[in-house]
Formats: structure tokens, sequence, C-alpha cells
């Protein structure tokens, strides 16, 4: 159940390769039925062992390794199988200090070059090596999710206000053409010709004059005025994009983004709890035992990590009886104390992504709060929703009984109950 | 129209009486405390102008939007270094022990974030007391930091001061005074600390003395212990006076008694109460002899005589008995409360005759929650007043409160050279001794214990010391010289008795092979004690189900749990029969709003006095007697205990007491104004052999005529019903023949739901706020049928029917929100704050409410509370919600409710939230025995059962199509959610 956010990104990536290569093979082998199907099952296979390897490469590796050729606790693991052999790999993942003893010269390199930090040692079973190391040969392809991005930037991109523009002047174009085709009939039939604000005041004179206009304007603005005031009232505690200065200048753009942390190595208790709660300061230090120096602060932005925990960079170690200092992180995502909300609920047996309400938070330098949080935003969510019940036996009798009392119609969450009143106030 | 005719509201005002005439011209008859209300007691002398008002009405509408438009800045503080065994979150269970000295249970404490909210039953069972323990380890009266002659020590000086006194004290008696130790490794220390120094004695004490039995066991088996009862195992409970389902002996009693009563045996145990006092277990009984203290002894005899074939005349009251018992031999079990010696050793020799010993009761298996010996103190009493005590460790006993000699105990103290208390109060003991070292509470404590023969407890620690705490174990280290911690004690003690220390701490309890005492020869010593007519008034002292001992005067939800049986709170009384208040004058009365109020009276008994004591009328407590709860009368127990009721300690052993009756009257807190059912069935019960003959006797369903004939409530309806077959359905079982009407429940809710505690002025109001009450009634002489044999006029019988008889029948029945399906209070809110779920729930949303309180009106089971004010953070409500510490003891689960709203039982909604999240989030389904609301899990006698109906296999879902469910006020047809199961009593 981890990673259930690049789990299910990579699912699609995953998919649309297969389908590539699947289709490649259905060309080729277009003559030989039998070997396409077992291409095809050999193929799912496969992706399925890597989806696998990828999921042991986040949880265990990617904190201290990146999958380019770039340093960051550890080495970068781009071709490291074409590097190193299979069992060398093994062993040394296994237990890379037993490796070491034995004299190994290779091993031995590895860990003069990296100021002799000792890697964790992990226990995988052998099949989890397999698809471990089948990850580290095969990574996925990432430029193509990049561009599909990109492509939804740019359909995006025309603004509300240029749109507007451009009716403006359309409209604008219109009045002109029809001053000037008016004028010039009334040149041909020999009477006095308007200018534009003569047309315009004249028209309006004509429009005024009639009481009906007057009430329907009227009310039209008296309505436009009044949806003013109430989205400014029932704006008043929503705070959207609310981006206060933290004690530390963290990017999540560096961590998740660039360094693809997945979020929940960080924000441990999100899959348990109702809390996805900060790190505590340890959980830094797993990684910045090793990197005291950013690519963008330097070394002033970890030093409060340092700071809060009592950790010498100089000399690598903890200083004895020192006093801790919390790091006061300002809160970003604030629902009133009457509302319940459990992020295990939506992650895990709901099955959402972090980025369905926090945003891109992997692009954020800064971050900000991404949705409304209001109730109406919950409700609209909780309406639209189709409960994910397959596969989980907790459905199995609830998801029959459903099934034959909405027949047909999709079963949102707010089907189940999803959006009374006790579910989130009590 | 002139009309000449005139109305009288009363003959008051037909009479003119003039405070009628005042009445008139005020809207509202009492003081309206407006300016306590606005919190400014200096309102009424500063002037306003309506335009000022209008001003400051202007400024602050104005204040408080600009205020509301900006959004504070909340910080959030994860830790720096996260415990690993810490989810922000989720709870964290420890199984561990409470011990307080009188009070025993194996329980799970249920952590968040490192705090302690929660007791549950562990194994055995943890009482009302026990589950509202965890408050106390909030409470700021606590010992905070060492003292030394009253002032702040710290331990150092304290420390090398007692060990110089102590080595200084060579040729003097030292005393350890302690209350009954169960724990292993405390007496092997206490043992180390007798060899260290010279003269050194350990005393053990408890706070009720049990000295009586235990002497009379070692007199006849050579064993000085409280045996085994087991009442599951009987077919007759004969109790002289024992309120074993509530304070005599160990608290697991209650388990076993019901298991013994189950009527889908066909079969349950006879239980015979004969006492003075109505006690728990005689409101339970199936029968219950009334009797003066004076009698019990020559009953006991008695039924001796004639259990043994002796020639005697066998007194008419138990005759019965003497049957029942003589067909029940060696399936019975005769227990008395008495603490004389000879009265126990008679009853052990009606259990040796009965051949009850290693049946029914065992000593060879004994329970070692009572060893004190209050002998022992008496003649340390008298040891002290010579000077031969040099030294007196006491700890946790509290005798210049609780022993029942306190004056010359208080009095001999002064002789004593040095005086040291390891407690968790300054309590009045502690507040003479030259030293006092803090002690940690359970919950902050290592330990073990051994409650009976092979059974022991662990306690582990659930936060740490919120104060500047030491064990006593530690301190006697430290005293010794010892550089031994006691927590590693502790572990390497087990661990050398090769025990497997992580499995039991993880369980918390463990069984452990323990040699059998020898048990000698069985002879016959008890004397016969003729009857002696007494004419006199006689007291019973008894101990109440909320405060016990006292020990916990101080915890709030204690002081505010309405007794089971008076249902009256934060308060003691004396306990007088209705006939004998009728005969010296003394009298109960309501006030305009409700409230209870009665005569109060002088007291004395050979040399001592108590003036001014409130007097309640207690309709089944034998004529000519009196009861008085010990337990109040706290002086140094803390804020909420202090000076709460009176003192009755002094009073034990006391049997003749004369009463006076004085001016004035007393203001009781009672919840509960009507005693009687008043000829409706509100508790539906039968008797065994109905039962056995139709399981669905006294079920009776009320029935309407309708064009398609006669139909019960619950098929005439013109709702629309809720979909409540798909999905869950929870639903809330009560077997009322199961509920002892312990009040476990009712704390265990408190502590779950955030429910505040309003105090004694509120209460009187009836506003409190539990959201469960377990109403108590009694039965009447008077019924429809025998009004109508009377032939006595409608009013009169309801006169009659609102009496309780002389020696009434008692029911308990616990009634919460019935969570209607057809709900009366959702119609009626105008702002749909209150609404169904599709589970079967009434939801009730506090943040829509705008206390308009119709709900409440239209609620025929009125279990809906208004918060009439803010109880947390105000001052006035100077109770565990006004401090940052005890605070710490809230759900952050449940939302603390504000001033304005109604709040209710909720069926536990974020448990069974939770419940279902844990099983979406396993993808299996739910296990019928994970489903529990607090209540349910709390109840040692599974009286509560919780869980989906729809569900075919789950036990509620067979409670509900058993014969014997019912649900409350069925003729409303509001379809409640909760049922209950009829009351079936052992009885002809």
């Amino acid at each position: 159940m981890f990673l259930c956010r690049q789990k299910n990104i990579n699912l699609r990536s995953n998919q649309e390769i297969v389908l590539k290569k699947s289709m490649g093979l259905f060309r080729t082998l277009r003559s030989n039925i039998f070997l396409f199907l077992l291409g095809f099952l050999f193929s799912f296979n496969l992706y399925g062992q890597v989806e696998e390897g990828e999921k042991l490469f986040k949880q265990n590796c990617a904190s201290c390794h990146l999958m380019s050729s770039a340093r960051l606790v550890g080495p970068g693991l781009e071709g490291v199988t074409d590097k190193y052999e299979k069992e060398w790999l093994i062993s040394w993942i296994r237990n890379s200090q037993a490796l070491i003893a034995s004299g190994d010269e290779r091993a031995i390199e590895v860990f003069e070059a990296y100021n002799k930090s000792v890697m964790t040692s992990f226990d995988f079973s052998d099949d989890e090596f397999t698809a471990l190391l089948d990850y580290l040969a095969n990574p996925p392809v990432k430029e193509e999710i990049a561009s599909n991005n990109a492509q939804n930037s740019v359909e995006q991109g025309m603004s509300f206000s240029t749109k507007m523009m451009i009716i403006a002047l359309i409209l604008a174009t219109i009045v002109f053409l029809l001053v000037s085709i008016k004028n010039s009939l009334k040149t041909a039939l020999g009477k006095e010709t308007e200018t534009i604000p003569q047309t315009l005041f004249s028209q309006y004179q004509l429009f005024v004059s009639n009481n009906i206009n007057v009430l329907f304007v009227g009310a039209v603005f008296v309505i436009v005025s009044l949806k003013f005031v109430f989205d400014l009232l029932m704006g008043v505690g929503v705070t959207t994009n609310y981006m206060p200065e933290q004690p530390i200048a963290f990017s999540h753009k560096i961590h998740a983004g660039i360094n693809g942390v997945d979020c929940n190595y960080c924000h441990t208790s999100a899959r348990h709890s109702k809390h996805s709660s900060i790190p505590s300061a340890d959980l830094c230090m797993n990684c910045h035992t090793y990197i005291n120096e950013g690519s963008v602060s330097g070394k002033k932005e970890i030093a409060k990590i340092y700071d809060a925990i009592g950790f010498d960079p100089e000399t690598r170690t903890y200083i004895e009886g020192y006093e801790q200092k919390p790091i006061k992180w300002v809160r970003i995502h604030n629902l009133p104390d009457h509302a319940y909300f459990n992020h295990s609920q939506h992650v895990v047996a709901g099955g959402l992504e972090c980025q369905d309400c926090h945003g891109p938070v992997e692009e954020m330098d800064v971050l900000y709060q991404h949705a409304e949080l209001t109730m109406g935003w919950c409700i609209d969510c909780h309406r639209e929703t189709e409960v994910k019940m397959e596969g989980n036996n907790y459905y199995t009798h609830l998801h029959e009984q459903l099934k034959e009392k909405y027949k047909g119609q999709p079963i949102t969450v707010d089907k189940m109950g999803g959006i009374e009143c006790g579910k989130c106030h009590y | 129209m002139d009309s000449k005719k005139q109305y009288w509201k009363g003959l008051a005002q037909l009479e003119n009486d003039p405070a009628i005439e005042k009445l008139a011209h005020n809207e509202f008859s009492e003081h309206l405390p407006v300016d306590e209300f606005l919190g400014d007691k200096k309102l009424p002398d500063t002037s306003t102008s309506r335009r000022d008002f209008l001003k400051f009405l202007g400024f602050t509408t104005a204040a408080a939007t600009l205020a509301a438009c900006e959004t504070p800045v909340v910080k959030s503080i994860p830790y720096v270094v996260k415990p690993e065994e810490i989810i922000p979150g989720v709870a964290n269970y420890y199984a561990s022990t409470i011990y307080d000295g009188r009070d025993f249970a194996s329980v799970l404490v249920k952590t968040r974030e490192g705090r302690p909210i929660k007791i549950e039953n562990n194994q055995g069972c943890a009482n009302a007391r026990i589950q509202a323990s965890v408050l106390s380890v909030y409470d700021s009266s606590r010992l905070q930091y060492p003292l030394k002659s009253g002032k702040k020590s710290n331990w150092r000086e304290i420390d090398q001061e007692i060990k110089s006194s102590l080595v200084k004290l060579k040729d003097k008696k030292k005393i350890i005074l302690t209350s009954s130790i169960l724990s292993p490794t405390t007496k092997d220390i206490i043992g180390d600390f007798i060899k260290h120094y010279d003269n050194v004695e350990h005393i053990m004490l408890d706070s009720v003395a049990y000295d009586g039995l235990l002497n009379a066991n070692n007199d006849a088996f050579g064993v000085r212990a409280f045996p085994s009862y087991y009442f599951d195992k009987v077919n007759t409970i004969v109790s002289f006076g024992a309120d074993f389902l509530g304070n005599w002996g160990s608290n697991d009693y209650s388990s076993d008694y019901v298991k013994g009563r189950n009527p889908k045996n066909k079969k349950m145990s006879k239980h015979y109460q004969i006492e003075t006092n109505l006690s728990l277990s005689g409101a339970n009984a199936d029968e219950r002899i009334q009797i003066k203290p004076s009698e019990q002894d020559y009953l006991i005899s008695n039924l001796l005589q004639a259990l043994k074939g002796d020639k005697v005349k066998i007194d008419s009251r138990i005759t019965k008995i003497y049957k029942e018992l003589l067909s029940n031999k060696g399936k019975s079990i005769v227990v008395c409360d008495s603490n004389n010696k000879n009265t126990q050793l008679l009853v052990n020799d009606i259990n040796m005759v009965l051949k009850n010993y290693e049946r029914t009761i065992s000593i060879a298996s004994p329970n070692y929650l009572k060893q004190g010996d209050s002998d022992r103190v008496n003649l340390l009493i008298d040891e002290m007043k010579k000077g031969d005590v040099g030294a007196l460790i006491i700890q946790n006993i509290n005798p210049v409160y609780n022993f029942p000699n306190a004056d010359l105990f208080t009095q001999a103290l002064t002789e004593v050279e040095l005086k040291v208390s390891t407690s968790l109060y300054l309590d009045e003991t502690a507040k003479l001794m030259d030293y006092v070292c803090p002690e940690p509470h359970n919950l902050e404590s290592w330990g073990d214990a051994n409650p009976s023969h092979t059974n022991y407890t662990l306690m582990q620690p659930t936060i740490a010391p919120i104060f500047n705490s030491r064990q006593f174990q530690d301190s006697l280290f430290s005293w010794m010289e010892k550089s031994l911690d006691y927590s590693t004690f502790l572990k390497n003690y087990w661990k050398s008795k090769g025990l497997d220390w992580e499995k039991s701490l993880h369980d918390g309890y463990f069984s452990f092979s323990q040699d059998k005492p020898k048990i000698k020869l069985y002879k016959f010593q008890g004397k016969y004690v003729k009857n002696n007519d007494n004419d006199k008034i006689e007291l019973a002292v008894y101990e109440s189900i909320g405060i016990g001992d006292g020990y916990q005067a101080n915890n709030p939800w204690l002081q505010e749990f309405p007794d089971p049986i008076t249902r009256v709170c934060w308060d003691n009384y004396l306990t007088i029969s209705p006939i004998t208040a009728k005969e010296l004058g003394l009298k109960n009365w309501h006030v305009s709003n409700g409230a209870l109020n009665g005569d109060i009276v002088d007291v004395s008994s050979a040399g001592r006095t108590l003036k001014s004591i409130p007097v309640l009328i207690q309709p089944g407590q034998a004529k000519d007697t009196i009861g008085m709860a010990i337990g109040y009368g706290r002086t140094s127990s803390g804020k909420a205990g202090n000076n709460v009721g009176f003192n009755a300690f002094p009073f034990i052993g006391h049997q003749n007491v004369t009463i006076k009756k004085v001016d004035g009257e007393h203001e009781f807190a009672s919840i509960q104004l009507h005693h009687t059912m008043m000829g409706r069935d509100l508790v539906k019960e039968t008797s065994l052999s109905e039962y056995i003959k139709d399981p669905s006797a006294g079920n009776y369903r009320e029935k309407y005529y309708t064009h398609k004939g006669k139909l019960p409530a619950n098929e005439v309806s013109l709702y629309e019903a809720h979909d409540l077959e798909n999905g869950h359905f929870w639903n809330l079982s009560i077997d009322l023949t199961a509920c002892t009407g312990c009040g476990e429940c009712v704390i265990a809710c408190q502590a779950e739901n955030n429910i505040p505690v309003v105090g004694k002025e509120e209460v009187r109001k009836s506003r409190d706020m539990h959201w469960m009450r377990i109403d108590r009634y009694y039965s009447s002489d008077m019924n429809f049928k025998k009004g109508k044999e009377l032939d006595i006029s409608t009013i009169d019988m309801y006169k009659q029917m609102e009496k309780a008889a002389e020696n009434p029948q008692v029911v308990f029945q616990p009634v919460m929100c019935q969570h209607c399906n057809n709900a009366p209070c959702e119609n009626v809110c105008p702002v749909a704050a209150t609404t169904h779920s599709n589970e079967g729930l009434n939801q009730m949303t506090y943040n829509r409410c705008v206390g308009t309180r119709y709900c409440a009106n239209n609620c025929p089971y009125k279990v809906r509370r208004f918060n009439w004010f803010q109880y947390s953070e105000n001052d006035k409500f100077d109770f565990n919600m006004n401090s940052d510490l005890g605070k710490m003891v809230l759900n952050p689960d449940v939302v603390v409710r504000s001033r304005g709203v109604i709040e209710k039982c909720s069926m536990c909604i974020q448990k069974i939230q939770e419940l279902k999240l844990n099983a979406k989030k396993k993808g299996e389904p739910i296990r019928d025995e994970d489903a529990q609301t607090l209540c349910s899990s709390a109840c040692s006698t599974n009286a509560i059962i919780f869980g989906d109906v729809n569900n075919p296999e789950s036990k509620v879902a067979k409670m509900r199509k058993d014969e014997r469910a019912f649900d409350l006020l069925d003729h409303l047809n509001v379809r409640p959610s909760v049922f209950y199961q009829t009351k079936i009593r052992n009885k002809a």
C-alpha cells in the first residue's frame, strides 16, 4: 500500500509503454499469434516486476540515491547494473560492511570514495532483488509524462482577460461598422449623419425612456452586486493560496520534484493516521547527515536543522546534552476544530493522490494552500468521486447491495452516507 | 363584555398571601443571575446610556467583523526526535495495573501522543473509580515536589536527613505503615529494609477494615486471608449485608454473578440479601430482607443452628433461606460484611456445614487484596504514645482521615521523632509529617501485583512522571543507600524467575505457580448470639459506589457521579427509612425548580457528634436505622473534594445513635426526581418461571386500532422509513437482567466523550451533562389492578403509585440517546443540526446548532443535554477543563462543545468511524468482536452489547431477535436503535 502516488503514475506510464511495446510486437509478429501472446504475457510480467522494483527503490533507496549519474548521499545508480554484476550488487546491498571486510577491492574503492559512510543493509528476498535490479537496469521513461504536462499547460494558456479583450474588440468593431453603415445609408438618403458618440447617446436616451429597460438593467445591477458581496463574504476565512514564510526555507520542489523523494518518506503517518504529520528533525537527518549544503541556499537553511537537533556538521556527530529546539512551522492547511478529517481515510481507503488536494507540491518552491478547504469543496468531491470497491473485501457485500439499489448509477461517496453531517462533525 | 367571574391560581392567592402579591409583580419568581451570567459582578453599579450601548454594539460588531477577516497564524510543531512507537493521531494501548490501596484492576491504558486518556478493562473488572483514575493523573492538587516541614525541598536534602535520622534512632522502633501491599517485589524490598536497619516493622492497614473476616479465617483455617468466591458456580447466594456487587471484597464478583444468572440457561442463581441500607447488591437481589444491624448476629446464629440440625425455632424471615440452602449444599455462598470476628466465624461455620469450601469458596487459593491489621495499628497508637516509636514511614494510607480512631492516632503522632509520608497527595496525614515524598500515579509507575493465588499482573508507566515524584520502592532504595532503580530491579526479579518478561508486560497479567497455603483442620468456633431487642436507632456505615473510601475525593468525575441508589451527587447524607422519618418529623421536599431539599439533624453516638447533617429519605432502608457513607468530608484532598459532605469514618463501629432535628435545610443535587414508574412499563419485567414457560413473558406490546385491525405500533407509521437494510445498522442491546447499575459505563462515557463536570449548583438545576444515566426505579405497592379493587379515585391511586414500597424491588435502566429511526428531535430542529445517518444513528452537529432546544423538548427519553455555559476555560467551572493540565485527559477525537449547543450520546461515532476505516484499510469485513462503544467495552457483565444488526452473525442481531427484546416506550413507535432485554427475577 505504500507509495500509492508513485505507483499510480507509473501504472499509467507503464501501461503506455506496454501498449507501445505490444503494438510493436503486433506489427512484427503479426503472422505468429502464439508468439505475440507469449510476448504480451511476458511484457506484462516484466513490467509488473519493474513496477515492484520501482516501489522498492522509492521506499528504500531514493532517499540516498538518484536514478541518474548525479550524486546524492550515495552514488547515482544510472547504469550501475552494467558496471557491476548482479551477484556483487546483491551481496553489497545485503551487507556492504561484510563485503568490505572480506577485502573486495571494488567494495573498498566505493567505500573510500564516499567518505566511508556506511550504507544501510537491506535484507530483500531473491524475488525482490530480481525486481529491484531489473528496475535499475530499465529505469522508466520520464520524458513522455513531462511532454503531456506541457501540452496541458498550453491548452490552459489563454487566460480569461485575454478572451474578454478579444470579445470587447469584436463588439467595438461591430458598433463601428453598424454606425458607418447607418451613416452611409443616411448620406445616401440625404439625412444628417451622426458621429459615434451621438449615436450612442441617442440610443441610450431611447433605451432609458422605456421604464422596463431601466428596471431590467437595475435588477441586473443589483443581482451582480449582491453576487459580488456574497462572494466577498464567502471568501472570508478561505485561505486558498496562503503562502506563509516558514522558519526554514524548505523547498518541496527540490525534495519531491527534482530529487523524487516520495511524499510518504517524510509524511510517514499520512497512511496510518488522521494527520499527515510534519516530519521530525531526526527524519531530516537521515539524508542531511551527509548533505549539508543545498544548491540554492547553501549551508544556511540546512544548518537550521542542525541547530534544532544539535548536530555538529564539522565532526558529523550529535552534540551531547544539547537542548533541542523544536522547529515551529507555520501551518498552512487549517481545518476548524469541529471538522474531522482523516488522511489515511482518503489516501489508503479512498486511494487519492496527495496532489488531488494539495496541488502540484512537487513544483512548489514555497508551499501554498492549493484547495479551498471549504465544506462545499469537500462535499463536491464526495458527490463526484466513485468509491473504489473492487478488490476490497470490506465492500464485497455492500457493493452488491448498492449495485442493486442504484442500478447502473456510479456509486459515489455520498451514496454511502459520505455527506452526512456526522461523518465529519462529532 | 364585563365578567364578574374571578379565578384564583391557588389558595394562597385567594387568601391574599403577600408573597403571591409580590410574585405577581415580577415576571420571574427567582432572581435572574444576569450579572453572574455576564461575568461582571460590578455591572449593576455602572451606568450605560442607550446611546452608549448602541455605540458599543456598533463598535464590537465592526471589531468582530474585522477580526474575523484575518486568518490567525497557527504553528505546527513536530517532534525533534519522534519516539518510534508514536504515530501522531493513532492511539497506543498499554496493559497495566491500577492499585491505589483500595481498588485493584488489570487495565488497558489508551494513550494519545504519550498521554493516557482512557482506562479500559483488561482482565477482570475496572470499576467506576478505576475508570475515573485516569483523571487523577492530571490533578494539579497532587504533590509536585518533596516537602520538608511543609516547605519545598529537594530529594537530596530530605534523603540525607531521613537517612541520618534513621541511623540515629538505632534502638527505637521504626514502623513502615502501608496499605495492603500486593507487590511481591515491594515486599522483598521492605524485607531488605527491615534487615538493613534494626527494629523495623512493616504494618499494613486497609482504609475499610476487613479484620473480622481475616482474623476469623486465621482462627478457622490458619490462613489470614480473604477467600476467593465463585459466584458463577452457585444456586443460592445469601449475603448478610455484604455489598459484593458494589464495594465488598474484590471488584470481580459482578461478572461471575451475572454469568450465573443467565435466563437462557433456564436456571438462575437465587440471591437473598439481608441488610440494613439499600445497597447495590440489595437492589439486584431476588429477595431482600430488611434488618437492623443488631439483628444480624442473631439471624446468622439462628441459621447456623438450623442448618446444623439443632432444635431451634427458625426465625420466620429466614425459613425460606434455610430450606433453599439445605437443598443446595456445595452450591451456595453465604457472605457477611461484619467486621466482627465471631460473626465471621459463624459465617465460616455455615459455609462449612453447607460444604461450600473448595467448591464455591476457596480458602486454598486466597485473594490478597485485603491484608490490613487494625488491631496492630491500635497497638501502634499505644506504642507511639509511650514514645517507643522513633520513626514512622507512611505509604499510601491516610489514617488521620480514615482510621476510626483517627483522633488518637493524630495525638500519638506528636510523640514520633521522624515522620515520613510517601503519598500522591498532601492529604490529612501527609500534612502532619516532617517529610513528604511525592509518589507518582499508577499510570506513571512500574510495579507488579499478586491480587489472588497464582495470578499476577504488571504495572508499566504510560507517561513520564509529570511532577517531581519518586516511587516508594526507589525511596526505600535510596534510604538503604543502594544504587538500584526499581524498574530494573523489577525486571531482573521476574526474569530471574524465568518469566517471559516481554510477553507478560504486553499482556499485563500472567500466572505463576505458588505454594498453596497450609490449612489446618477445621473446628467450629462461632459462638451463638441471642436475639436482643434494641429499640434505639441504629447506624450502618457504608461505602458509596462513586467515592469509595475517599481516596479519589478530588476527582470531579466521581463527585458528580450520581449514586446508583440515591441518585444524589456531590454529597453524603443520612439515609433514613420513610417510616422512621415520618416518626421523627423529617422531610424531603422539592423546591420550585424541582430540586430536592431536606431537613438537617445532629447525630450523636458515644461522645461523637456530627452537626447539621442532611437527611435523605431512602425507601428500602430498614426501619429505625440510618446509613451514612464514608469517603466524604475530606479537608485536604484538593479543590473539588474538600469539604464535600462529612466524615463518617469516626462512626465506624458505632451502633446506637440519637438524632435531633435542627433548624435549617439542606440542598441536594439529585439527578432523578421521580422514583417509581407510575404504572407505566418503562422496564418490562417478569419472573424466571414465567420466562421458562414463555420467553416473551412480560414483553407486552401496545396495539393500536387501525383499518387493518389491531396492530403493534411498529407496524403503523406515517413516516417514510430510512433505508437501513443496506450497509451497517448499528444497534445497542442492554440486558436489564445483567445490568447491576454499577455505573462503570457512565464514567467510561464521560472519559471518552469529553463530558464536562458542571458542579453541584448546576446539577440541582437539572443541568447535568452525562450522556448516559442509569435510571433507578422502585416498585410501588399500588398498581392499576389494586387501585380498582380498592375502589379509590384515580388521583389517589396515582398519589399512592408515586410512593415507593417500604421494601421495594429495584430496577436499573441505563438510558442514553436511543437513536430513534423515527426521531422526534430531527423533525423539530429548525436548522437541521440533528439528522439521521444511513447507519441508524441520530447525529448531532454541534457547529450547526443554534440552541433552540426544541429537540430536547421533543425527546421522549430526555437524553439531550444543553450547554448552558462554556464549561471549558471558565473559572466558574473550576474543574478539569479549566486548566492546561486537566485538559490533557481530553479525547482529541471528540470535539469539546461550546456554550449554547445541545449535545448527546453519539453512539461513540468516533469509534464506529475508526472501526470502519481500519476494516477498509485492511480490506477485510468488520469483525463483530471489534465493534464496541465505550459503554459496551466498559461493562464487565456484558449487559451492553453493540454491533451491526445487518450482520446476521453478530451478537446484537441475535439479541434483536430475542423474545426478550423491547424498545423503550415502544408505543411511540420512534423505532430506536437502542433496545432492551426484559428484566428477569428469580422470584415466584
